[in-house]
């Protein structure tokens, strides 16, 4: 919208004779000004609610209720294993596909960004299919003594799933900023093409990994639709926020609510005051600088 | 030494076909071209950072084509340094070394000590270069591309940093391909001179050679020749009248005439007749002044230069020392280059009347 906005005032900048252009300039100021503020508040107001309307009840209820404590730990240490299995698998797919052109490369990338566009609910059931104990993998998990749906894997699984191509789109990002001729240097140097990436492009690549991860991280912590699919019980504090909405109402919902809100956000805003620089770019643009 | 035979390579959309050269061992290649003319390229294949198609690449008479970079025994340093940002000079300079006293001693010979804990973010410009050159030959390559090295730093940088990387290249005699857009550095530099256009080996050779007889008007103007002309050639009314000694000889040196415009002057070359260009550097161009005054005698008249000429000054370029002097002799404008002090003593001026000469021999026939 503010780039088809910028593109209008630009037009009219070009357009119209010089004495009208300050005017035409303010007026579309104005406009965009305006209409950012409205999303900005779209997206803000919500938030804002449910921590003002549950967030003192919520820290509270931390302290006394031990479903949502146990909840929050859970979604915490499923969200970090997501993460972890994420940044162990997916790091290398983002590399090739930042640095390799090798056939299929754009399905690939394109196949990396279907759980962000089909339906969460979609995603768990299909997880369910694969992974449940009627198919092959499941059965043979399953054999291995490790159940997925119903358990904390199958949450891991749904995160996993759900949050991972967040993370290999950043990651790609990130490795494409590099400029290859540094691990050109350091191929001439005499490293090989593993030792290149270890002592070069992953230590120039460190910021903008740990804002993917973080931004998978909170991704995971967020997800509902697949894992309600997946794993009902035991509850993530996503699920449980539902459950207390369809079971006690608003009121009983608000503070699991409010504490999932500051639970996602607090991580956010602290890595970003730590890391700064690539990542708060990263971060605030949502695109990546070339 | 540096050999390529018949290389073809591809970086995207660009290709280098089939390039062919050598730099003996020892030597010091310069590769000159315009900008996309596939320098970068030609140094990262011979790097193996891009992949030979089909052809060999041979380092000191070993065949590196399917070798990776860090077993070609090579340094590389790039127009924009590319110092590793996370690390500090001196860990730069120690990445690939071949042993901490290495990196110890170039770092000092390069003026570098006092700089060695810093942060590659705070040098200068020149101070990154010489890091980077510093870097590359820490670890003794048998082998060094460079990539422009010294063309984004000031003329004073640029002077230091070349006498600094001579010094070495003269002691260790690594083998040297330097691309470059200067010509004047491929001539101090090279022993060779690779001028490469599209992806190709347009002309090489000694320096010297390339710079007085380019291969094509092409090459002549983008090497920055001043008095290119297209014209006609043909045989000398001397050889043509008696038959000369060298006219059975296709490939003998021929006194030929060379006419473009108005203008015909007497060349020496083994060009056929018919159309060609001619290419005279300024350098080789002299001008005088029928004037008794001047302290510089009028001589060009009495001498054996065999193209003389009469005309006006158009236009004086001075560029320090040098001046470039545009003479309209027939229509057809020459450059002379000659140094301040002769167009103070000479008195030359836009529109004066001057004579122009140079001899048969500075015409390159192409």
């Amino acid at each position: 919208m503010a780039g088809f906005l910028l593109g209008m005032e630009r037009a009219a900048t070009q357009s119209t004779p010089p004495g009208s252009t300050v005017a035409s300039r303010a007026v579309l100021s104005v406009i965009v000004a305006v209409l950012s503020s409205l999303f900005l508040l779209f997206i803000v107001a919500p938030m804002v609610g449910v921590v003002s309307a549950g967030g003192a009840k919520g820290i509270i209820a931390v302290g006394t209720d031990a479903e949502l404590r146990a909840a929050l730990l859970l979604t915490a240490v499923t969200a970090t294993i997501a993460t972890l299995l994420g940044i162990l698998g997916a790091t290398p797919l983002a590399y090739l596909l930042a640095r390799r052109a090798f056939p299929g490369r754009a399905i690939v990338a394109a196949v990396m960004d279907l759980p962000l566009v089909i339906p969460h609910p979609v995603a768990g059931i299909a997880l369910l299919l694969v992974l449940g104990r009627g198919s092959p993998a499941g059965a043979a998990l399953y054999a291995a003594g490790i159940r997925v749906a119903g358990s904390p894997v199958g949450i891991v699984c749904a995160m996993l799933f759900v949050s991972a191509p967040l993370y290999v789109s950043a990651a790609r990002e990130t490795f494409a900023r590099v400029d290859k001729r540094y691990e050109a240097v350091a191929r001439t140097l005499g490293d090989d093409a593993w030792r290149a990436f270890r002592r070069v492009t992953l230590p120039l690549s460190a910021r903008g990994l740990t804002a993917a991860a973080v931004v998978m991280w909170a991704r995971a912590v967020s997800e509902f639709g697949a894992i309600v699919i997946l794993t009902y019980n035991p509850k993530v504090a996503s699920v449980l926020s539902y459950e207390r909405f369809t079971s006690y109402g608003l009121s009983e919902a608000l503070p699991v609510a409010a504490v999932l809100v500051l639970f996602s956000l607090v991580p956010l805003v602290v890595l970003r005051g730590l890391l700064g620089g690539d990542a708060g770019r990263w971060w605030n643009g949502g695109t990546v600088e070339r | 030494m540096i050999s390529l035979d018949r290389v073809n390579a591809r970086a995207g959309e660009f290709r280098l076909v089939d390039i062919s050269f050598e730099v003996p061992d020892g030597g010091y290649g310069v590769v000159i071209g315009t900008a996309g003319a596939g320098k970068t390229t030609l140094l990262e294949t011979i790097a193996g950072v891009i992949p030979v198609t089909s052809g060999r690449v041979s380092l000191g008479g070993r065949d590196c084509t399917s070798q990776p970079p860090e077993q070609r025994g090579l340094g590389i340093v790039y127009q924009h340094a590319y110092l590793f940002p996370h690390l500090s000079v001196r860990e730069n300079i120690a990445y690939g070394a071949a042993s901490e006293e290495d990196a110890r001693e170039i770092t000092e010979r390069f003026g570098l000590g006092s700089l060695a804990e810093r942060s590659v973010d705070a040098l200068s410009g020149g101070e990154r270069q010489l890091v980077a050159i510093a870097r590359a030959l820490a670890r003794r390559p048998s082998v060094l591309l460079l990539d422009e090295p010294f063309s984004a730093l000031d003329p004073r940088s640029r002077n230091s940093a070349r006498r600094l990387l001579r010094a070495v290249y003269e002691e260790r005699r690594f083998t040297a391909l330097q691309v470059t857009h200067d010509f004047a550095e491929a001539g101090l530099l090279g022993d060779v001179a690779i001028v490469l256009d599209g992806g190709r080996v347009v002309q090489s050779g000694a320096p010297e050679i390339v710079f007085r007889q380019p291969a094509s008007a092409y090459i002549a103007d983008f090497l920055g020749a001043e008095n290119v002309f297209a014209g006609v050639v043909s045989l000398a009314p001397s050889d043509a009248a008696t038959g000369s000694w060298s006219v059975s000889d296709e490939y003998a040196q021929r006194a030929l005439v060379f006419t473009t415009g108005e203008l015909t002057f007497f060349a020496i070359s083994d060009v056929a007749e018919g159309p060609a260009h001619a290419v005279i550097r300024a350098e080789e161009v002299s001008i005088s002044v029928d004037d008794s005054r001047s302290s510089i005698a009028a001589t060009a008249s009495m001498s054996s230069v065999r193209n003389q000429f009469r005309g006006r000054i158009l236009e004086i370029a001075s560029t320090g020392a040098l001046s470039h002097v545009t003479v309209e002799a027939s229509g057809t404008p020459i450059v002379a280059a000659v140094t301040g002090v002769s167009v103070q003593e000479l008195g030359l001026a836009v529109g004066k009347e001057v004579g122009v000469a140079f001899k048969a021999t500075a015409v390159h026939l192409c």
